[in-house]
């Protein structure tokens, strides 16, 4: 019976990939080549050097590898695929290959394993498998009770999982998503939502001003939110002041969520609408265990002809069940600039007890109606930091951007 | 959202009955002023209503409860004249130009009393008048002032007088270098060539608004029957309305409210006026807002127990009437919520939304969490950094020149005081945190950076980056490079690199990120110099791509 060989894994590697000879003929097609740039194309290249040169394809000059004459094939390498197959090559190729350490003959191989014959073994090897000695020798069991090394997956950071799945939920509820721009106008952050110039929020304490900024652009709808401050629009009597443009026009970080909901109405909303936006807002608030300068708001609108002050709650009470994961709440009176009616609703948490979990209004005409919208329009909001610190199991809002690797390493993702 | 202390013992003398912690505490949170905290005595409350300077003392609280449970319908206010005048002198036009007054006798005020008077007129001068600036108040004994009374200005030296609470004599300009209340207030005048000033027709000083009382006649005790009060600012409106908050207020407790004449160069006006406000209901417009069915007799009776009185009825519209101390009412819904308080929210069963909509994520939310995934595929643990730093950390620490960035004008802390330009100083930063933790250490984060662009809207633009680094013994060029690889042929698409020069990384193993000829990122081995200003003590390869630009990409070749 004629001896068997099996590729080494060289061998194999070239046979996938070509003999390092074969890919410098293939890159020389192109041109001369120095030593250096051949080396960054074809690996093993003393190799291909050695072989070109024997078999007269190659000559290096002046520091150059030419190439001389591209054979038809190279029969080492056609051997080397018939011996993968399973077939006999001729004697010479044998030897070049086994030479080259290419191939092996099965018999060296089991010479190799022969010691270990009826013996009790740890590694089952490659070797083992392709000439069958496993049949010869019992691997020997383990205490499969002991764990490996710990390892951590990579994964989401903490808080971002929690509002990744927050904004799937959303999504699922019919909510579409909203951005916009961390640096705003005033405008669209306040006088759009009918909040005066004067209103105490529009301050140095609780707005952040940008150093030496320009002055923003106004959008059309401006002329109609001026009417609506200083004289009122749709029955309402304004706050009665002169509403300022420059004051409108002046720069800041968001400082709420609600920016949003305003350009998305001026810039005309589905009706029916329902939209979200997870928005980074900056305050300048003490910064303490519950307050942060930069923070997330998760509000939204919902926009439609028929809406009333039972949505109002139906909305609410969605989110609790949906989202906040409680049933038993509770809706109390409340105060937001730019709603009313406005409602505030409070859960009780199977864990947590009795807490804020979101509130929500019907935009003032005077809002809504500037801005080209006439159907009534809520906007809600949820407080899911707090549900967020709490799911995390953490007592500072601030570790919810966390800066701690070891435990995000280590907490889990249920 | 002003903090009010309350006591319960006076709430129930105002309100006339006993009443247990639990039933005040339901009261005071449908009046929007729910309980924050309670010790012993002292409630501590929350006003909801920042438009509501009338609720910020238990007069008006007490009120609001007595609508809704014993005495519906609007409070009237019975006027008499005081016969006092108040003379406004040209010159305060220049300063702090309109006041109004009013006197209020038959007082006896308690100490719960004193201490609602003086937080109320605390509390509405500084969140209602826009902390003493727009509107300032001050509340005198009447029977230590000698009338008519001059509103008028003095030389910052020009007079001398005791300001509350001080032993000894100051000049104006030593009040706001030396009074406490001047240090805090003085900024108000800083402008003021002239101070503003009330005194009295035998020459004593009875304030310097917005900054302090005199010791002498601006000083109200148990014993004070009547008191002079007046408001002063830049709004007669608004100042009027704080006027009337506070005499209303006082009248809560029995105090009998009189005008004043306040003569101006070209009018005179008689304050306080606290003649009702007019308002409409639609009653369709409330049943259809509330989907409540509710008839006008029952819809009065929401109005009177929110304090509203009612005319009459003309063309389905409710004729209202608003007390004086409210401006707050501008519209039928400001009527429409008040009715629905009333009615009780506890007493409305909510309804489900039917509305046929398609949710979506925003298009770069869905693209950067496709990303995510690739990158935890490959072994990065995702960070969350805030996207306000300080340019220490942005450029000092990495080798940089300063550059433009949008910085704030009013930083709580130096720490955040810009927004970042650049995202992989926020990655570094955090792998300097971690340096205890075991390598190697592989992260990534996707946010958003914020570059000044005087071409936008609003002079800055928001670019979505993915910054991501591999630190540890051994975190060469070639591993960062096939992980930005493996992210990018994932998507389809391919780069090109260039070798660049750049501070933050090792001259030689620094690359642009190309697509398209256009630069789109960069990618490299941190420069020593940079890894010991972080105090890492691993080599550090990483990269920083604008994602938005690859977004853009993939949406073209779909």
């Amino acid at each position: 019976m004629p001896e068997r060989f099996r590729l080494t894994e060289e061998g194999k590697r070239y046979l996938k990939r070509g003999l390092p000879e074969h890919n410098l003929l293939s890159a020389l097609q192109a041109g001369p080549l120095t030593v250096g740039q051949a080396g960054r194309t074809v690996d093993n290249l003393n190799i291909a050097l050695q072989w070109g040169k024997k078999r007269g394809w190659i000559r290096i000059e002046g520091g150059a590898i030419h190439l001389v004459k591209t054979p038809d094939a190279i029969p080492e390498q056609e051997a080397l695929k018939s011996v993968s197959r399973g077939e006999a090559v001729s004697e010479e190729l044998t030897r070049i290959l086994v030479q080259r350490k290419l191939i092996v003959p099965e018999s060296a191989l089991l010479e190799e394993l022969q010691h270990l014959e009826g013996k009790a073994v740890t590694q089952l090897t490659p070797e083992m498998m392709s000439t069958g000695f496993w049949k010869k020798v019992k691997l020997k069991p383990y205490d499969v009770t002991v764990l490996g090394a710990r390892i951590y997956p990579a994964k989401l950071q903490p808080y971002n999982h929690f509002l990744s799945g927050l904004r799937r939920k959303l999504v699922e509820l019919g909510f579409r998503e909203m951005t916009g721009p961390t640096i705003e106008t005033e405008f669209w952050n306040y006088d759009a939502l009918y909040q005066p110039q004067a209103h105490p929020a529009r301050n140095w304490f609780s707005t952040f001003y940008l150093k030496g900024a320009s002055l923003g652009e106004l959008p059309n709808v401006a002329s109609e939110v001026k009417k609506a401050h200083e004289r009122g629009v749709s029955g309402s009597t304004g706050w009665g002041y002169r509403w300022n443009p420059a004051t409108a026009r002046r720069l800041m970080p968001r400082a709420q969520g609600t920016a949003l909901s305003a350009r998305t109405l001026a810039e005309g909303p589905l009706t029916p609408g329902k939209y979200f936006a997870i928005a980074r807002c900056y305050r300048p608030d003490v910064i303490d265990a519950l307050h942060a300068v930069e923070f997330n708001q998760v509000e939204g609108i919902v926009v439609d002809e028929s809406l009333t002050f039972k949505n109002l709650l139906g909305i609410l009470e969605m989110f609790a069940r949906e989202v906040a994961m409680v049933e038993e709440i509770e809706f109390i009176p409340d105060y937001y600039p730019f709603t009313e009616p406005s409602v505030q609703m409070s859960g009780k948490h199977p864990d947590m007890g009795w807490v804020e979990i979101g509130g929500a209004g019907i935009f003032r005409e005077e809002l809504t109606k500037p801005l080209g919208v006439q159907v009534p329009v809520i906007a809600w909001g949820l407080g899911v930091d707090r549900l967020a610190m709490f799911k995390l199991g953490l007592t500072d809002i601030r570790e919810l951007f966390s800066r701690d690797l070891d435990w995000m390493r280590k907490t889990t993702v249920i | 959202m002003p903090s009010v202390e309350i006591s319960h013992r006076d709430m129930e003398v105002l309100l006339g009955r006993r009443l247990s912690l639990d039933e005040l505490r339901k009261l005071l949170t449908i009046a929007k002023c729910p309980v924050e905290k309670v010790d012993g005595d002292t409630i501590k409350v929350e006003a909801k209503d920042t438009n509501r300077p009338d609720l910020w003392s238990s007069e008006g609280m007490a009120r609001e409860i007595r609508f809704r449970t014993t005495k519906p319908g609007l409070r009237v206010y019975e006027l008499a004249r005081s016969g006092i005048e108040v003379i406004v002198d040209k010159s305060v036009r220049e300063v702090r130009p309109f006041t109004a007054c009013s006197v209020v006798r038959n007082l006896k005020l308690d100490q719960a009393a004193l201490s609602q008077m003086i937080q109320l007129q605390e509390k509405v001068a500084s969140n209602y008048g826009g902390g003493r600036r727009d509107i300032a108040i001050g509340v005198y004994d009447l029977d230590k002032i000698k009338p008519p009374i001059r509103y008028t200005t003095v030389e910052p030296d020009g007079i001398k007088f005791v300001p509350l609470d001080f032993e000894k004599e100051l000049t104006p300009r030593d009040i706001l270098t030396k009074h406490p209340k001047g240090l805090e207030f003085g900024h108000l005048l800083a402008q003021a060539k002239r101070y503003p000033m009330f005194i009295d027709s035998s020459g004593e000083v009875m304030s310097i608004p917005p900054i302090i009382n005199s010791n002498f006649s601006g000083k109200v005790g148990e014993r004070t029957r009547k008191v002079f009060v007046e408001c002063s600012g830049f709004d007669l409106v608004r100042l009027s309305t704080a006027l009337n908050v506070v005499s209303a207020a006082l009248a809560e407790r029995g105090g009998r409210i009189s005008q004043v004449k306040v003569r101006y160069a070209d009018r005179t006006i008689l304050t306080p006026d606290l003649k009702p406000g007019k308002a409409e209901l639609d009653l369709s417009h409330f049943r259809g807002l509330s989907d409540l069915q509710i008839s006008s007799r029952e819809a009065r009776d929401l109005l009177r127990r929110s304090g509203y009185g009612i005319v009459g009825e003309k063309g389905g519209k409710l004729q209202v009437l608003y007390p004086a101390y409210r401006r707050d009412v501008m519209h039928e819904r400001d009527l429409m919520e008040d009715m629905l308080i009333s009615h009780g929210y506890d007493r409305i069963r909510p309804q489900p939304l039917r509305l046929p909509t398609v949710g979506a994520s925003s298009e770069i939310e869905e693209f950067s969490g496709l990303i995510s995934s690739l990158m935890i595929g490959l072994g990065f643990q995702q960070v969350l950094s805030y996207t306000l730093t300080n340019r220490h950390n942005l450029f000092s620490k990495f080798n940089l020149e300063d550059q433009p960035v949008i910085e704030l004008e009013n930083p709580v802390s130096s720490s955040w005081s810009i927004f970042r330009n650049w995202l992989l100083p926020c990655v570094v930063e955090f792998l300097s945190n971690n340096t205890h933790v075991d390598y190697p250490q592989r992260v990534f984060e996707i946010g958003d950076v914020v570059i000044p662009d005087e071409s936008r809207e609003t002079k800055a633009v928001d670019r979505r980056k993915l910054a991501c680094a591999i630190a540890g013994a051994v975190a060469g060029y070639q591993d960062i490079s096939s992980a930005l690889d493996a992210v990018l042929r994932s998507l389809g698409l391919q780069c090109g690199l260039r070798a660049c020069s750049h501070p933050s990384f090792i001259e030689g193993r620094v690359a642009e990120i190309l697509m398209d000829s256009g630069r789109i990122g960069v990618i490299g081995e941190i420069s020593p110099a940079v890894l010991e200003h972080w105090k890492i003590e691993v080599p550090i390869s990483a990269c920083e791509v604008d994602a938005g630009v690859l977004l853009e990409r993939v949406a073209g070749i779909r």
